[in-house]
């Protein structure tokens, strides 16, 4: 199976620990992917402000750079999202390069079928079930089922775990009180589960959350779901 | 207004020529599981949307001195407008949601059974149909082609949730729903 | 930016920080969402519940001149009137003219958003007759002079004790009287307006083809009282709340109600079907029914977006949004609110003026998970979105960095470059004067000092490129020393 890596622009800049991290996991079950450099980002702030022309030059390039994966993986499920089901929608039909593009916890359970990484991290912890991961490609079981054979993780379900954390693109800075707002519900959520981590499987609503959690001085830290399953 | 109506289907035939696309086919499978003892059901139901089944029409009676009748089993003496007590029959009872159904053939018109603030009806355990589904089909054998103007399935009294969604009962129907089996 | 898009950043950006107006909405929705769990778990399978709600949908809304027609001829045959209105301002005339004909002074109305939508009562009082709302939540708007805050419970947003201040005002109650006593005051004024109205006006939650009736779900009673004691009854609906057959209520009802409120079935659900019939003791002497456009034919006409007419008005679109939640119901100043709302009101009033509305998202799709019938409203939001970049209703500013945006994504060296600046620029702190939406209420993250392709290029692809078999599914991984 010939494996590439997709890795967001935010994650290649702002959190390329996730990505180390996913390389990691994926070494450790005996894979050894690709990271195709001339790959820059998916189109999707572009697509989500209704630039569809713009994004759509950039969906044309995504099937260039990645024609010839069996498998592309990326640890992150806005961007998947973007490939696997709006890009279809851009171009006009799926290719075999959009339908075979994963979030990274979905490639390990429903590509893999491999629920147990080996990974270690004791920790009380709660999970962040982003939009898109939940709603575009129907995860919510999945990394669940990942963190459930980690061993020392103690997982606590927030009450808000479904919903929005207020990222939303250039919606957190369009109508930033309303994007905040949203946020503190989600960090009120975190709280009561007393976790000492949010996992997520979107580093931009970490980013988000964590904004709020850091402003408010709260102790809670958020980490991405791929770098949970690298510890050991 | 002829206009308007040549204008506005003239409007909807143009505009669909252009097909659009169906939605996935639902399954055949039934809606709702189905119920199986209705009388049971019915009390169940009609107990948490506090209804009361009486036993003992006489006595419950006595507390009206007010009553629009719809039905010859209780007599009445007032105007709808004046009752305190409005008393009708009904097409059936459903058992799923512990509903009732009328009509203005058998619930004296279109008020009686809203107006007054007590609206007990007369029914036999021979109406309990299983369900909405049901009472429909029923109604559509019972009226065709010669339907009363106003029909209602009545789940429980008149309520509001508004304030604050605190739960009050009697918003402007009756306060209470009361029912009492002849058979 | 236009007026009404500036109006609403600034009373989004106010609602936003009113925490008391947060911790109302989200008392009263979680209410709603407890009984709604339980009103979904009445169904042996709500998805394929919400399935064929979409499909008799779909198969109305393509067929619609077909059920119109037989609508039309059904209510005739049962001795009522049809009207066709193909704006608010041809529906306004059309019931001046019947109030006129019939010496109407009063009219008493069932809360209908319709009546909102094509602003009736402003219309009824300059011509000197008086709407009484008698719905009690869109009686007390009334009352305060305000339109509805959400299309099914007009006043989520007020709480107990703003309700008694209202009626300690108006009618004497007292300051600390409970829920009770309060509705106890609102039946009490509106009996006498009920047994002394000219004509009732409703709208109706459904038409049904078949039977030429008009559906009507309500829980206080006012609806059934409205059409029950006038001399005169005319419902309004828009064209798309018909459903082919009386037997489809099986399933429209139940739903409406679950994803409206929660319940099984409200505590009326009725049909009118025309006049009061020789035989009847009472009922209006006359009927009619006003079929209204205004706008819906150009939805119809979009075959992308013609499933935004399956809406049945539940208003649980609204309920799941956080968006909604957050902003309140006001805030978006037009009739439909929530995310039905956004993406009707660009289509029906314009797009130039309103599309800031389908902005005012965060793309979560919550909405489209919870829509009864299945419409994909977070998608239409896109489509919105897209078009009004189309027709360049966009700042040319943002053009213009979307358009350097791709010029600099295009090019993996220009983007390299573009992203060691921003680490940069974050690291010097400039975040604080670039981003001050941003940081004005949180932290930006620590930048990374090396990006994940300068990692991969000097460390990361330091095994060969090969073709290896991924592990045999299932079973736990031996780790590596």
């Amino acid at each position: 199976m010939r494996v590439g890596l997709f890795i967001p622009c935010f994650i290649d800049q702002l959190y390329p620990e996730v990505g180390r991290a996913m390389v990691t996991v994926l070494r450790r079950l005996n894979i050894t992917a690709e990271f195709p450099a001339e790959q820059t980002c998916c189109g999707q702030p572009a697509f989500n402000t209704g630039y569809w022309p713009e994004a759509r030059v950039l969906a044309q390039r995504y099937l260039k750079i990645f024609a010839g994966y069996d498998a592309i993986v990326c640890p992150s499920g806005s961007c998947t999202a973007m490939v696997r089901n709006s890009y279809p929608e851009l171009l006009g039909a799926a290719t075999p390069v959009t339908a075979n593009t994963f979030e990274f916890g979905e490639f390990l359970v429903r590509k893999l079928g491999v629920t147990d990484v080996g990974a270690r991290f004791p920790a009380k912890v709660t999970y962040h079930d982003s939009c898109h991961s939940l709603r575009e490609l129907r995860l919510k079981d999945e990394p669940r089922q990942l963190l459930r054979h980690v061993r020392g993780l103690e997982l606590i379900e927030m009450d808000q775990a479904e919903t929005c954390c207020g990222f939303g693109g250039t919606f957190s800075v369009k109508l930033p009180l309303v994007s905040f707002a949203m946020d503190e519900v989600k960090v009120d959520s975190i709280q009561r589960t007393g976790a000492e981590y949010v996992i997520s499987a979107d580093s931009s609503c970490l980013m988000q959350i964590g904004g709020c959690l850091r402003r408010k001085k709260f102790a809670t830290k958020t980490i991405s779901l791929a770098e949970v399953l690298a510890a050991q | 207004m002829n206009a308007a109506r040549e204008n506005i289907l003239g409007r909807v035939r143009t505009a669909l020529r252009v097909e659009a696309k169906a939605p996935a086919a639902p399954s055949a499978a039934p809606i709702f599981p189905p119920v199986t003892d209705l009388e049971a059901r019915f009390r169940e139901e009609f107990a948490v949307l506090k209804g009361e089944i009486i036993t003992d029409l006489p006595a419950f009676l006595t507390a009206f001195p007010k009553i629009a009748s719809a039905v010859p089993e209780v007599a009445g003496n007032s105007d709808v407008r004046q009752a305190d007590l409005g008393v009708t029959g009904c097409d059936c009872l459903l058992a799923r949601t512990g509903s009732i159904a009328v009509s203005t053939r058998n619930a004296g018109g279109r008020a009686l059974s809203v107006l007054p603030p007590v609206h007990l009806v007369i029914a036999r355990r021979d109406q309990l149909v299983p369900d909405l589904t049901a009472a429909l089909a029923l109604w559509q054998q019972r009226y065709d082609r010669h339907w009363p103007s106003n029909l209602s399935v009545i789940t429980g009294a008149s309520r509001t949730g508004d304030i604050e969604k605190i739960l009050v009962m009697g918003a402007h129907g009756p306060k209470r729903l009361v029912l009492y089996f002849t058979d | 930016m236009t007026t009404a898009a500036q109006q609403f950043s600034h009373a989004a950006a106010a609602k936003a920080t009113d925490l008391r107006h947060r911790a109302i909405i989200q008392k009263n929705i979680a209410s709603y969402d407890i009984g709604v769990a339980r009103g979904k778990d009445r169904f042996a399978d709500w998805p394929n519940a919400r399935s064929r709600a979409a499909a008799i949908k779909f198969e109305t809304i393509n067929h619609l001149d077909r059920y119109l027609e037989q609508f039309e001829r059904n209510v005739l045959a049962n001795g009522g009137h049809v009207h066709w209105a193909e704006d608010a301002e041809q529906a306004r005339q059309i019931v001046l003219t019947l109030a006129r004909q019939h010496g109407v002074r009063k009219v008493v109305k069932a809360k209908s958003m319709t009546t909102e939508e094509i602003h009736l009562n402003p219309a009824l009082e300059a011509a000197g007759i008086q709407p009484v709302e008698t719905d009690l939540g869109e009686y007390i708007c009334q009352l305060r002079n305000e339109p509805p805050y959400h299309i099914v419970t007009p006043v989520m947003h007020l709480s107990k004790a703003d309700v008694a201040e209202l009626f300690h005002e108006k009618f004497g109650a007292a300051l600390d009287a409970p829920a009770e006593e309060l509705t106890m005051v609102a039946r009490r004024q509106l009996r006498q307006d009920f047994l002394t109205a000219d004509m009732g006006i409703t709208g109706a939650n459904f038409l049904i083809a078949d039977t030429g009736m008009i559906a009507l779900t309500t829980n206080e009673g006012n609806g059934r009282l409205s059409v029950s004691l006038p001399r005169i009854h005319v419902a309004i609906a828009g064209i798309e709340k018909l459903i082919p057959r009386l037997s489809d209520l099986g399933l429209f009802w139940p739903v409406l109600c679950t994803s409206g409120t929660g319940q099984a079935l409200t505590s009326y659900s009725t049909l009118v079907g025309g006049p009061r019939r020789d035989g009847e003791v009472d009922g209006p002497a006359e009927f009619h029914v006003i079929l209204l456009d205004n706008g819906r034919t150009k939805l119809l006409a979009n075959p992308e977006m013609r499933d935004v007419l399956h809406c049945i008005r539940c208003g649980a679109c609204l309920n799941t949004c956080p968006v909604y939640k957050t902003i309140g119901g006001h805030t978006y100043a037009t009739t439909y609110q929530g995310p039905i709302g956004s993406v009707l009101t660009p289509r029906l009033r314009g797009a130039a003026e309103w599309s800031h509305l389908s902005f005012a998202s965060s793309l979560c799709g919550s909405c489209t998970d919870v829509c009864p019938v299945r419409i994909d409203l977070h998608h239409h939001l896109l489509h919105n979105r897209r078009d009004a970049i189309a027709s360049k209703f966009d700042h040319p500013l943002q053009r213009l960095a979307f358009k350097l945006w791709l010029w600099v994504v295009q090019s993996p060296a220009r983007y390299a470059v573009a992203g060691k600046l921003a680490r940069l620029g974050l690291r010097l702190g400039l975040g604080n004067s670039f981003a001050k939406p941003w940081t004005a209420t949180r932290d930006l993250p620590a930048p990374p000092r090396q990006s994940f392709r300068d990692w991969w290029e000097k460390v990361g692809q330091a095994s060969r490129l090969s073709d290896v078999k991924p592990p045999t599914g299932g079973t736990p991984v031996q780790h590596h020393p």
